[in-house]
């Protein structure tokens, strides 16, 4: 059958299970626009107010689903607008196919209007790429899209189809050159694993990315009851158990809790599952593995021995590793170490405070949300509140940027999630700056009829960079505060929205029991700008140089 | 810094080199020798890479190119 490039396109995203894709038209993709228009019955495109959003939208719906996000754009200035949250997914793992136009091939190189190497410009920031020649390749070069964003570690993959390619038709698909090699990891052997867990008196679980990923939460609970050991977490690992669960140490690194550092101390062996020991997580690296033993299981080999080097690294899909393990695991008990465990934990309660503090903020907006609410967040201070106030009660329902830490993030993102789950309520913590930089998708949102909650941590500053400023550059607060006059209720009933000023805990109770069900609703929540995101490791330190109290300044 | 030698057979395709050589740019490390040349008779080239780093820098490297979905393989020839 003789068909176009842009129907190829069409067909082959179907094919592959895409029903939603996220996206900005443009020249160079009018002829898949054209199919997308003759093929609305079977494909839903969201069309949102910048490309940047686009990509964190179509991230967001591939970390709700677990299937790769699609995304599409122009060329040129569309497709360089895609490389921030290409790079986002990229650090996170999270599997993208991200479709380009360019202009047409005789015009390449030639500097034309809206030309754009972005196969170069992504070259780093994709896990692979294709520069399309042919409609005949499209078919393939798309399946194989879909399979290596989904492959071992999954992650954005990037097709440029230039505007003629779209155009023209195959009479014969190429089947000639490899488009890729796969490469198959035997099932490693356990039984040194096994030995070492078992000669250990204090084991402690460092829980991360993977575990989400791999949707292998379920192994994880087994495995921390089966060695009767503590988990500490990785911020994006941090949903794999309930907050409330007791073997829950928290979250470790820069911004962990005093808990984990306390655990990460003491323990004499550290379980690595599905991390990769960044230094926002594991600062000092040296210090960090100092007089314990590591094994590191993880998907993707270059991480084993990357930035701490393991007694025993193993690679392999944390599922399939752990349920292994279990087959032949003994059972173990600990007691001692649990009951230091306990010890510590009853020391981190927080005290009561009746006022609109981070502290209070997060947990009376978690009351009014169903445990299977996803929770996203920019980046900053409230991204942090987020992970030390927020009861998570479901595993996989926290979206936020943790490898790039990308501010603008999670409109976007909380926009492809709750269409993700057929327009269900989504949770969005942000901050005055993370907001400032992807307000405009608040229009994406009402035209899609999202009831995204949007909490605005709304401290008149940059909070993270300002606390670093005054704890780390003699208070030198160099272009930190913001000094704008942005009146954020009024701007999101301009856009068509829900919007209140919440200044006390009692505002902010009531505007919760009265949210619109078929519109975002901004709650503008004023907080001090010397609130602190606290404990914090200062950047290169150890666990021992945690500062936990905003004292001397 | 020792000097050594990796080979590498990959689809001889637009962009493979593009993709090996950032490999290298993102670790920091010149190439200091290339030769890249097609399998006869085959949809592959083959090609060798000549830089400089210590055993560390070789093994994670060496990872990281075998991570590439255009590279069917990656040896190590010098040092052996």
């Amino acid at each position: 059958m003789v068909r176009t490039g842009a129907n190829i396109v069409i067909e082959s995203l179907c094919r592959n299970g895409t029903e939603t894709l996220f996206g900005y038209p443009g020249g160079a993709v009018l002829p898949i626009y054209e199919e997308l228009y003759r093929n609305s019955y079977r494909l839903r495109h969201i069309l949102c107010a910048h490309e940047q959003n686009a990509v964190h939208a179509a991230d967001g719906y591939a970390r709700t689903t677990g299937r790769p996000g699609v995304v599409i754009a122009t060329s040129g200035p569309g497709a360089a607008n895609l490389v921030t949250g290409i790079a986002t997914a990229g650090l996170d793992s999270v599997p993208l196919v991200v479709i380009t136009g360019n202009v047409s091939v005789p015009l390449l190189g030639k500097d034309s209007f809206q030309e754009l190497d972005i196969t170069s410009v992504t070259r780093g920031i994709t896990k692979h790429n294709f520069a399309v020649n042919s409609p005949c390749e499209l078919s393939r070069v798309i399946d194989a899209a879909f399979h290596i964003a989904l492959d071992g570690r999954p992650g954005p993959v990037l097709i440029d189809i230039p505007k003629n390619v779209q155009n023209e038709s195959c009479q014969e698909e190429d089947e000639s050159s490899p488009l890729y090699f796969t490469r198959k990891r035997p099932l490693p052997a356990l039984d040194a694993l096994i030995r070492m867990l078992c000669e250990s008196s204090r084991p402690l679980i460092y829980s991360g990315g993977g575990i989400i990923s791999g949707r292998a939460w379920g192994e994880l609970e087994e495995l921390a009851n089966r060695i009767d050991a503590p988990v500490v977490f990785s911020m994006m690992g941090l949903t794999a158990m309930r907050s409330s669960h007791p073997r829950n140490g928290g979250m470790c690194g820069m911004h962990g809790t005093a808990l984990s550092a306390e655990l990460l101390k003491k323990c004499d062996l550290i379980l690595a599952l599905g991390v990769r020991f960044s230094d926002r997580a594991s600062g000092n690296c040296e210090k960090f593995r100092e007089g314990k033993k590591i094994i590191h299981i993880d998907i993707d080999p270059s991480e084993i021995n990357k930035n701490v080097s393991a007694d025993i690294g193993i690679t392999g899909s944390l599922k399939s590793v752990l349920t292994e393990l279990l087959k032949t695991l003994p059972r173990q008990s600990r007691p001692e170490w649990q009951q230091f465990h306990k010890s510590i934990k009853l020391k981190n309660v927080p005290a009561e405070i009746k006022t609109l503090v981070p502290e209070n903020l997060f947990p009376a907006v978690a009351k009014y949300c169903d445990e299977d609410c996803v929770i996203v967040t920019d980046v900053g201070q409230h991204q942090i509140w987020t992970m030390h106030y927020y009861p998570f009660k479901t595993p996989g329902s926290l979206l936020t940027s943790g490898g790039l830490g990308t501010m603008g993030y999670g409109l976007g993102a909380a926009i492809g999630s709750s269409v993700a789950r057929g327009g269900k309520r989504t949770l969005l913590f942000t901050g005055d700056g993370s907001f400032g930089m992807s307000l405009q998708e608040l229009a994406t949102a009402v035209s899609q009829k999202l009831p995204l909650l949007i909490i605005i941590c709304n401290n008149g500053v940059l909070g993270m960079v300002r606390q670093w400023q005054t704890m780390f550059y003699d208070q030198h607060y160099s272009h930190t505060t913001l000094n704008r006059q942005t009146d954020f209720p009024a701007l999101a009933r301009a856009f068509g929205a829900e919007g209140k000023k919440i200044t006390t805990l009692e505002e902010l109770d009531s505007a919760l029991q009265d949210l619109a069900p078929d519109r975002p609703t901004v709650l503008d929540c004023r907080l001090d700008k010397d609130e602190w995101a606290l404990p914090i490791i200062p950047p290169g330190g150890s666990i021992e140089e945690m500062i936990t109290e905003k004292k001397g300044i | 810094m020792e000097k050594f030698t990796v080979e590498l057979t990959a689809a001889n395709s637009c962009g493979v080199l593009h993709h090996i050589s950032g490999v290298y740019a993102k670790c920091r490390i010149n190439i200091d020798a290339l030769t890249f040349a097609p399998e006869a008779e085959s949809e592959l080239a083959v090609m060798q890479v000549t830089s400089k780093g210590n055993e560390s820098v070789r093994t994670h490297l060496l990872k990281l190119l075998l991570k590439l979905y255009d590279v069917k393989s990656v040896t190590l020839t010098q040092p052996k």
